[in-house]
């Protein structure tokens, strides 16, 4: 996520560049050349060679000097090494679906399966989030990497966490798969992204990430 | 008139009852018979069509076939997406586990050679046509009509006979879709083959000005073609 | 005289009167689809239960046919239509169309267009899957009702007239030119025209085909997109936004056309570089075609794809920012006359720029992961369409009505038009950019509150557009009925046209731009009845 921001401040920095240079261009135009103080326009202005190279060249610069940090993330995101667990979200029309697999119940012989359903108004406690939270929610440990593997049972959904970065259609019949590795213990919220009927706005994601040591211990309650 | 189409299509879900879909079929066809009527007046008997006229009507119909390229394009995009990657539902293999694909070299292969005949003789015709043989013309034209019907009835023997059907899975969705697609315009050539046979034979085109057949040439080339595609791609590469 | 009306409206075949058919039906679409907007604004004021009651199927309707209508039968027909039915053939000194009774029935294919459309609001439940109708949603399971399959016979009703259009446009284009005008030769709106019209014949029936294999899923039990029949979802992703990508084009190119029109003309001097503005609209428009996957960045995409389509897509800025670079030549050394339709095309200039950028923004993959399907993109498209197009179509108006109508429009009150849409627009989608960054998703009906300050600043950028919209109507209800007539004066007053005799005549092609204020207003029905040999600009 870091990435991402650091190198949207990077384009923005030409975006602001390109926006000043038009908007100071075009009032620079209407402030000398309107036609109270320009009577004679200059009509024969209409071609200049240099300048249209320049002009070609120079946005051409820009967008390389713009995608080199870009490809440069988008390639490091796609790094999947040695994930050291597994999540998986299953979208449903209108909740998410969590398993943890890696870890057996050796008594009951269960995996850890939840659904994470909206809190309504009526059921939000003191300090909870309205739309944001949920009755179960993801713990996961950090400093892990933890790859999630995403799919949908039946429209899409998309799985969407801002705050770590990701963002990830769930296609029905597909596996969508993606990692992170969280740096700070914390609560992350995030929201279904992509229209799944009535319920979309109903729909949220909520990751709270804690010590191995204290995930380790409290796994035994799922 | 065209509300009629579409309104009647919609209701073929929804009302039990097929009438409406008739009737506007019928109004439909009878529109587009009277239209290219008056387009046909307007040539032959009005003199209406000078040669930028004709050079224009050539070039949009030449567009309209570009446009028709792409929906095969986009048909043959759907097929390659599906067949390039079977997927696990389809036991991973194109056809499909369980579909009796219709044999390439039997029914299939003679429809080819009934379609590249046909491509002969109305090249035949043309030249002749071009050569001020109103009666070579005229003959081999027929016979690129019969050609054309026979291929259209094959088509539909091969539809009733075969093993699958449009709702087995995708396999049978894209098959039917394309070829189905083709024969409809297979049918659509039919009929402009018929009234070109027929305005040659009656001698109604000049040498210089004879846009209906020049383009029912190009169509029937451009079917052609696409037939071979879909030949290849839905029947042989299997 | 009952037979007459018949004639000259329902059975047209006159350039002239279908594309003021065009504009009219314009208008009415633009109303219904500002109206939904407007509802959809209003749930959206603050977080809770606010305008519709909850009711979120009827806003994920609402969003949908709102984009449908705007794209489909407001903003394509008031460029494409109306403007370039009227003012190509014009501009090539053509007598009509190519083919007159296609005209006609590209028009009258909208009216059931728009029937369809609206009936699948009203009858049953509505469609309620965005205006891209990705599959699952709009399946037969998710969406049982008979409205997405209205919704796509209206789709097919469009896409038939616009199909038709453009084959007419770019046949018009080759074969009906005046004897000494060669492609070069033409004025840039008929370029842009000539262009939009190979987009639209190149992309339209890629949606023609996704949207019936659509509904053959939807009713025919097939499994194109079924992942249950080997069929695959994605497959209708790619085929829309094979379409999608080169649609957007289509709705900008005809304002960059207009635009051009209008920028040379109230800064007397011709556009820079005419030649290479051709080229960089062409450009566009097949740079259009190969992009389509930045739509669907986050589905699953190859990490390879999807840098390919990041090079791509940003490889569009280029061409553009020939043509925003051109215009501002345009204008310096001009001698820049404030008219509304100037004010219109500067302040295209301005935000289209903004808009474009955020595009560029937007194109990175990496950084789409954050931005995909959340406001941000949402703020991006409105304003190279609200504040692109939709001020492209108003120059235009403003620009050309006086000829069509032969009535001067009240000064002032477009004025006020004007800095209505101006402010209210920017209001309602610069918040955007911000919600869009802190995470906001699209197409959502109720949100977190901690979104609710810009919302609600939106909202009243949203109330203060559909204002703009009621000026616009007592600028053309004042225009229609108290405008004053428009005599040979005022037309051939150099600020209308550009240059003198000398000028337009000694630089190649550049006595074409102003061809139709060149002939007395209103525009004759039938012009051009002898074929025009050569072009010239006279000055009384």
């Amino acid at each position: 996520m870091e990435g991402i921001i650091e190198l949207h401040d990077n384009i923005m920095f030409y975006i602001l560049l390109i926006v000043v240079l038009v908007c100071w261009m075009i009032s620079s135009a209407v402030v000398n050349f309107n036609e109270y103080n320009n009577h004679f326009s200059m009509k024969y202005l209409n071609h200049g060679m240099v300048l249209e190279i320049v002009w070609t060249i120079f946005p051409c610069l820009i967008l390389l000097m713009i995608a080199s940090p870009s490809f440069i993330l988008l390639y490091l995101n796609d790094e999947v090494v040695l994930p050291a667990m597994t999540v998986k979200a299953i979208g449903y029309q209108w909740y998410w679906s969590y398993e943890l697999s890696d870890f057996l119940n050796t008594t009951t012989n269960q995996t850890i399966e939840f659904d994470s359903y909206l809190l309504n108004d009526e059921m939000l406690e003191l300090g909870q989030m309205r739309w944001l939270d949920v009755d179960t929610w993801l713990y996961v440990p950090t400093n892990t990497h933890i790859r999630f593997i995403i799919t949908s049972m039946d429209v899409i959904h998309d799985f969407a966490v801002p705050s770590l970065g990701i963002k990830i259609d769930a296609n029905p019949g597909r596996l969508n798969m993606t990692s992170v590795i969280i740096n700070r213990n914390g609560v992350f919220y995030g929201m279904c992204s992509e229209l799944c009927g009535v319920g979309h706005s109903m729909m949220p994601i909520k990751i709270e990430s804690v010590n191995v040591e204290d995930f380790l211990s409290n796994i035994m309650e799922y | 008139m065209t509300t009629m189409l579409t309104l009647a299509l919609t209701m073929h879900g929804y009302i039990a009852d097929l009438n409406l879909f008739f009737i506007e079929l019928l109004v439909l066809t009878s529109s587009i018979s009277l239209w290219v009527r008056d387009v046909i007046t307007e040539a032959s008997y009005l003199g209406d069509h000078t040669k930028a006229v004709r050079k224009g009507l050539e070039f949009g119909f030449n567009l309209f076939v570009l446009s028709e390229i792409l929906i095969f394009a986009a048909l043959f995009w759907a097929y390659l997406h599906s067949a390039m990657n079977p997927t696990t539902e389809l036991g991973l293999q194109w056809a499909p586990l369980d579909i009796e694909k219709v044999e390439a070299m039997e029914l299939p292969l003679l429809n080819t050679i009934i379609l590249l005949s046909s491509g002969a003789t109305v090249t035949y015709a043309h030249h002749a046509w071009i050569q001020n043989s109103y009666k070579g013309a005229a003959i081999f034209m027929a016979i690129t009509t019969l050609l054309i019907v026979i291929f259209v009835a094959l088509q539909f023997c091969e539809y009733f006979f075969a093993l699958f059907t449009i709702a087995d899975g995708v396999y049978g969705s894209v098959f039917y879709a394309g070829t189905g697609l083709h024969m409809f315009h297979m049918i659509t050539l039919i009929i402009m083959l018929s009234i070109s046979t027929i305005r040659v034979t009656k001698r109604t085109m000049s040498q210089t000005h004879s846009l209906n057949l020049d383009t029912t040439i190009i169509y029937s080339h451009v079917l052609d073609v696409i037939w071979l595609a879909l030949f290849v791609l839905f029947y042989v590469w299997v | 005289m009952n037979n007459n009306f018949l004639k000259q409206w329902i059975l047209s075949t006159n350039h002239k009167d279908i594309a003021v058919l065009y504009f009219i039906y314009a208008t009415f679409a633009a109303m219904v689809g500002t109206s939904m907007s407007m509802i959809m604004r209003l749930e959206l004021v603050h977080s809770g239960d606010t305008f519709l009651h909850n009711n979120f199927h009827l806003f994920n309707t609402m969003i949908s046919a709102h984009a449908i209508v705007m794209i489909f039968l407001a903003v394509m027909p008031a460029l494409i239509g109306a403007f370039g039915n009227y003012f190509m053939p014009i501009a090539i000194g053509a007598q009509d169309m190519s083919f007159p009774r296609l005209n006609n029935i590209s028009f009258w294919m909208l009216v059931p267009g728009l029937i369809l459309i609206s009936s699948s609001m009203i009858i049953e439940s509505g469609a309620g899957t965005g205006w891209t109708v990705y599959y699952p949603l709009s399946g037969i399971l998710a969406h049982s009702s008979i409205s997405v399959d209205l919704v796509i016979f209206g789709l097919h009703c469009t896409t038939i007239s616009s199909l038709l259009g453009a084959i007419n446009f770019i046949v018009t284009a080759h074969n009906f030119k005046g004897d000494s005008m060669s492609m070069m030769d033409m004025p840039l709106f008929a370029w842009s025209i000539y262009i939009t019209a190979w987009l639209l014949l190149l992309s339209l029936p890629i949606l023609t085909v996704g949207i019936t294999l659509l509904l053959m899923d939807r009713n025919f039990n097939t499994s194109f997109y079924d992942v249950a029949g080997g069929g695959d979802q994605m497959l209708y992703q790619h085929l829309f936004w094979f379409f999608g990508r080169p649609e957007v084009y289509i709705m900008i190119v005809p304002a960059f056309g207009i635009v051009s029109m209008v920028l040379a003309a109230y800064s007397k001097k011709n556009v820079f570089g005419s030649v290479s503005m051709v080229y960089a609209m062409g450009s566009i428009g097949m740079l259009g075609f190969i992009v389509w996957a930045h739509h669907m960045y986050t589905t699953g995409l190859d990490t390879d794809t999807r840098s390919y389509f990041t090079s791509a897509t940003m490889i569009i800025a280029v061409p553009t920012g020939i043509k925003i670079f051109s215009w501002l030549a345009t204008i310096i050394g001009g001698s820049i006359r404030f008219s509304v339709s100037m004010l219109f095309a500067l302040a295209f200039l301005v935000l289209f720029t903004l808009g474009g950028v955020t595009g560029v923004m937007l194109s990175n993959a990496s950084v789409d992961v954050a931005f995909h399907d959340t406001y941000y993109v949402v703020a991006h498209f409105h304003y190279v369409l609200s504040l692109g197009a939709v001020f492209g179509i108003f120059t235009g108006y403003y620009y050309w009505s006086p000829i069509v109508t032969g009535l001067n429009f009240n000064k002032n009150l477009a004025r006020i038009h004007f800095f209505l849409i101006f402010v209210g627009t920017n209001m309602t989608f610069m918040p955007m950019h911000y919600l869009g960054m802190n995470g906001m998703p699209r197409r959502i009906s109720d949100y977190p509150d901690s979104y609710n300050a810009w919302n609600e600043i939106s909202t009243f950028g949203a109330i203060l557009s559909s204002l703009s919209m009621l000026q616009f109507a007592v600028v053309v209800e004042n225009q229609l009925s108290n405008g004053e007539r428009v005599t040979n004066d005022t037309l051939i007053n150099p600020a209308y046209t550009f240059g003198n005799t000398i000028a337009s005549e000694t630089l190649e092609g550049h006595s074409n731009n102003a061809i139709e204020f060149n002939s007395p207003a209103p525009l004759a029905a039938h012009m051009f009845n002898t074929p025009v040999s050569k072009f010239v600009t006279y000055v009384n």
